[in-house]
């Protein structure tokens, strides 16, 4: 266990600081229970410092990610209140190691889920949905990680935004979307690429965080998981993505 | 000698369509950049077909997207006729068989309500003369053995068309967003492309503009009634017999592809 405590300790210092750490995995591999009490342990310290978990990250639901990463299960991680970017604001490219950005639909609660529930029981404990975009950041050098790896670092969360909220029986399953950077198409893609239906990684985040011995409390956020590939981002660069139906969320990102 | 290597370059992609025995591709006689001898291929191929009886229908815009023209280090689109023969209903078995190394692309087909004959047609007009938008699949297809295709060979090959479905709810160019509308193709109840109107040039009506400027300048012009197969929302899809593709496009409705087993 002490082992864990350190390993969370180097986990959120990497976070905190932005400073890139080497895979974990160089040296022994985390089982997925390890890596997820890793997180949880880290989260604690974060804690600590005064920050609130406002709500929870959704991470690999994509199917064709999962192929890629060998994966036939999602991930999730933690999200707080000093990850939350303003709708139109600016962002510090120095908070972060290597940043990119993935265009996202938000949830937010109404009343509490968790635990094996329908996607029926899901959206009705939802009281908005609205466009959103997670700015995720790996601490390991060159993005490269594991699953136990990417787990212990909270699933790669590092920043979010979210634009207006919109009723939650908003028809989410395929809308389309254009993220660009500084107005040229970086990413082209459709809400459908979240599981087919963005309500299922509801389904599933209720599954999970349930699994952790937690909930989805009323007003928690969730991110359902991204819509397209990541792009990268620099200083100076206007990142807007438009949504199908929900509008526009947007961020520069300032030194 | 490019005249030649023009009608061989024909033969031998007519061979390939008619005896379904894909040929060796077409650039070794026209070389990788002269599109405009392609399309004097393809044009030499169009006039055999409307001899034998078959009637146009349409016209289909491929390289719609960024990363396919990258790929083919091109910067522009390209287009192929469509047949009547072409049409299949929505849902009606496809004979896998006599397919052309069949792969399905998820596109919004547009009816042309006016003919377009002027060059210098705007978006405006473009937008006024569409009838109605439709969901649609183009299964493309090479006469090309493995797809080993350049610009000159897609071009030459009637931009690798196939056939194509159309879906039966009819939407009005004002009644969606063709920009951000979202499109997934489903096998399954998988996701196996993913996409938006922006893929296609940033909007399939970019790409209709393109189209009705370049076919009234070769003196093929758009007609009422045609059908314009405006180019892919997402990445093709590869096709096993048997299955059945759904393309859905959010505002737009649905149209499906099913595949005989043989």
């Amino acid at each position: 266990m002490s082992d864990l405590t350190k390993i969370a300790e180097i986990a959120d210092e990497a976070a905190r600081t932005g400073t890139a750490i080497a895979q974990f995995s160089d040296k022994e591999v985390l089982t997925l229970d390890e890596a997820y009490a890793v997180q949880a342990l880290s989260m604690q310290r974060r804690y600590a410092r005064g920050e609130k978990r406002i709500g929870i990250k959704m991470g690999f639901t994509s199917r064709a990610k999962m192929v890629q990463m060998g994966l036939d299960e999602m991930i999730w991680g933690r999200l707080t209140d000093a990850m939350r970017e303003e709708d139109g604001g600016v962002i510090s490219f120095k908070k972060y190691v290597h940043p990119r950005v993935e265009p996202e639909i938000a949830f937010l609660m109404r009343k509490p889920l968790s635990g094996n529930v329908t996607v029926f029981e899901a959206m009705d404990a939802v009281a908005a949905v609205a466009p959103a975009m997670e700015v995720i950041d790996s601490r390991y050098d060159n993005f490269k990680f594991d699953l136990g790896d990417v787990v212990a670092d909270n699933s790669s969360s590092s920043g979010f935004v979210i634009g207006n909220w919109c009723a939650p029986d908003s028809d989410i399953s395929n809308l389309g979307l254009v993220m660009s950077i500084n107005g040229k198409a970086s990413q082209i893609g459709s809400t459908a690429a979240i599981l087919g239906n963005p309500a299922r990684s509801l389904v599933a985040a209720a599954r999970m965080v349930a699994s952790a011995g937690e909930c989805l409390n009323e007003g928690d956020i969730v991110l359902a998981g991204g819509a397209t590939a990541a792009s990268a981002m620099a200083v100076g660069d206007s990142v807007v993505t438009d949504f199908q139906d929900l509008g526009t969320v947007s961020f520069t990102v300032g030194e | 000698m490019v005249d030649q290597n023009i009608q061989k370059s024909a033969d031998m992609l007519w061979d390939a369509w008619n005896t379904n025995k894909p040929t060796t591709p077409i650039r070794e006689l026209l070389g990788e950049t002269d599109v405009e001898a392609a399309y004097a291929v393809q044009e030499i191929n169009t006039k055999r077909w409307l001899e034998q009886g078959r009637r146009l229908s349409g016209r289909k815009i491929g390289l719609t997207s960024k990363a396919v023209q990258t790929q083919l280090g091109v910067d522009q689109p390209d287009y192929g006729m469509l047949f009547s023969d072409m049409d299949i209903p929505d849902g009606e078995e496809i004979s896998f068989a006599t397919c052309h190394q069949p792969k399905v692309e998820a596109e919004i087909a547009f009816v042309m309500g006016k003919d377009m004959d002027d060059p210098d047609v705007t978006t405006t007009e473009v937008m006024a003369s569409i009838e109605y938008a439709l969901p649609a699949i183009e299964v493309v297809g090479s006469r090309v053995a493995d797809w080993n295709i350049r610009i000159t060979d897609t071009i030459a090959d009637n931009a690798s068309s196939g056939l194509y479905v159309l879906g039966q709810t009819p939407v009005k160019i004002g009644d969606f967003d063709p920009r951000l509308c979202g499109m997934v193709l489903f096998n399954r109840g998988e996701p196996v492309s993913v996409g938006a109107g922006a893929a296609c040039l940033g909007s399939p009506i970019n790409s209709t503009l393109w189209l009705a400027r370049v076919m009234a300048k070769a003196g093929r012009p758009l007609k009422a009634g045609d059908v314009v197969l405006s180019g892919a929302l997402g990445p093709m899809a590869a096709v096993t017999p048997g299955e059945v593709y759904e393309a859905r496009i959010q505002g737009l409705g649905s149209v499906r592809a099913a595949f005989s087993a043989e």
